[in-house]
């Protein structure tokens, strides 16, 4: 009797270890992006009643989990990274997260039944992996968005969003990097805080 | 012809819901935002050599959509109920599919052109002239195929970006693109009344799209030429792959700008390469030497001997 309570301890003792050892190991590539989905779409179907600075609030901790902001600011800006000061470098990664944040916050103001389909997952030639997924929207053609993600410090991490074949951060580096060639640091933190401005208002 | 392209356009941008983030896939109608396009000294990029001209052709379109389009396109959105801008829509989406159908054929894809031709015939009839779109209910989605695409198929090189006026956004390889879809697409030959429409339902559709450039383009230029010249490699491509290299080749740019900023590595690596050539060639002549030695040696033995 004694031992049959003891074996149930130890097997409980032991589903208990399996569990947290579960709980800590990171999530994959799909998960982190499928995590982000569903918080994006929780947001949006709150987003009339939270408002701009609800689904801001909202989103911000999902995009800075998610997305390896830093990386991707260093790849918008390419050669002028270097060019730029500690200090400027941290001041455009936070200007840029909040821009990230708020365009999503922007875009995603409301939910009409749209939902995130997982389509596949690839493994690129330099150890990142793509998630291919599409945006099923009612009464409209579907989009598909293909998530790039790196790891980094053993975390996935989403560097660039590819919608329909256009891909986010080569539009953006092209913008970033030719303004801060012929305007200047001050300029292109001034014309990102502006659309911020522009987001917080509509 | 540049009013029907600017139709052509917005017909593939056909969207009636353009809020979404990444709806800057279909900024390429008339390539014109109300933001002022800075006067840049540009920097020469491979894809787009004429710049400094087609930036100044961007700011003309973009006064011309400012003072003459958009206040007719927001009458028309304002007069037009719903139902009938939204069969007006499915009216020019349909006799498109002409041409759609044209170029499916000119691609080989003829599965493809199969359903497009089914898409066409039920729209055509059941649909009041496409008025309706029967087919989509069906099960028969709108393809997105143009001679442009066909020329990439074919191989020809898409040539450099260019902003033309009224028309917009172009590569070289779009304008006999252009000529041959509006010569494939039956409104080129209708009266002016059904052409103007066109121009109205193009430019009505255009709105979402143009209004996200204006929230979200730092550079209206550089967005709507990158969102553009991207959109249309995809759709050439069918979606396969190009932009699946892209992040990589931007992350191996980053990289190698980073060794070479930070380090002197290249240079060493080259140099060790350099100085192990060297060393071969060395080693080379000192093996000949002890070779020459060991034949001198043995001729000696042997005279010796």
């Amino acid at each position: 009797m004694f031992l049959t309570k003891i074996k149930y301890l130890v097997l409980c003792v032991l589903c208990l270890v399996v569990f947290a050892v579960s709980a800590q190991e990171p999530l994959t590539a799909r998960q982190v992006v499928e995590g982000f989905q569903s918080q994006l779409l929780a947001a949006m179907k709150k987003g009339k009643q939270i408002g701009y600075s609800g689904r801001y609030e909202a989103l911000y901790a999902p995009v800075s989990d998610s997305h390896d902001l830093t990386k991707i600011v260093r790849i918008v800006v390419g050669k002028e990274w270097e060019g730029l000061s500690k200090e400027q470098q941290e001041i455009l990664v936070a200007t840029f997260s909040k821009y990230s944040v708020a365009s999503y916050a922007h875009n995603f103001k409301e939910y009409s039944g749209e939902s995130f389909v997982f389509d596949s997952e690839e493994e690129t030639a330099r150890g990142g992996v793509v998630v291919h997924s599409h945006l099923v929207i009612p009464n409209d053609k579907a989009v598909k968005f293909d998530y790039n993600l790196k790891e980094i410090a053993g975390h996935w991490k989403v560097i660039n969003i590819i919608a329909n074949g256009v891909s986010d951060l080569a539009v953006k580096r092209s913008e970033y990097t030719n303004i801060l060639q012929h305007e200047g640091f001050d300029a292109l933190i001034a014309k990102i805080n502006e659309k911020i401005t522009i987001y917080s208002k509509q | 012809m540049a009013a029907y392209l600017l139709n052509l356009f917005a017909l593939w941008a056909g969207k009636k819901r353009v809020f979404y983030f990444l709806s800057l896939l279909f900024v390429v109608i008339s390539g014109c935002a109300s933001q002022p396009v800075l006067e840049h000294t540009p920097t020469v990029k491979k894809s787009d050599p004429y710049e400094k001209i087609n930036r100044k052709v961007f700011v003309f379109n973009d006064y011309l959509d400012e003072y003459l389009a958009e206040p007719i396109s927001n009458a028309y959105q304002y007069i037009a109920p719903q139902f009938v801008k939204n069969s007006i829509f499915n009216f020019y989406t349909n006799l498109r599919n002409f041409n759609v159908i044209f170029n499916d054929v000119l691609q080989a894809k003829f599965n493809q052109s199969a359903k497009d031709s089914g898409r066409l015939a039920v729209n055509t009839s059941l649909g009041l002239l496409g008025i309706f779109d029967v087919a989509k209910d069906l099960g028969f989605e709108q393809n997105d195929e143009d001679f442009d695409q066909t020329l990439a198929v074919w191989g020809v090189p898409e040539g450099p970006y260019l902003v033309l006026p009224i028309v917009g956004p172009l590569t070289l390889r779009g304008v006999p693109g252009a000529v041959f879809d509006t010569a494939t697409n039956p409104t080129s030959y209708v009266g002016a009344p059904i052409q103007l429409l066109s121009i109205l339902n193009a430019r009505a559709n255009a709105e979402g799209a143009l209004k996200f450039i204006d929230e979200a383009a730092l550079d209206p230029y550089l967005f709507t030429r990158e969102s553009f010249l991207q959109w249309r490699r995809n759709l050439s491509s069918d979606g396969e792959g190009s932009q699946s290299l892209d992040l990589e080749e931007l992350d191996e740019e980053l990289d190698k700008s980073a060794l070479s900023s930070t380090s002197t590595l290249p240079k060493l690596r080259n140099s060790f390469k350099a100085s192990s050539l060297v060393f071969d060639k060395t080693i080379y002549h000192f093996e000949q030497a002890v070779e020459d030695y060991r034949q001198a040696e043995s001729k000696l033995n042997r005279f010796k001997k």
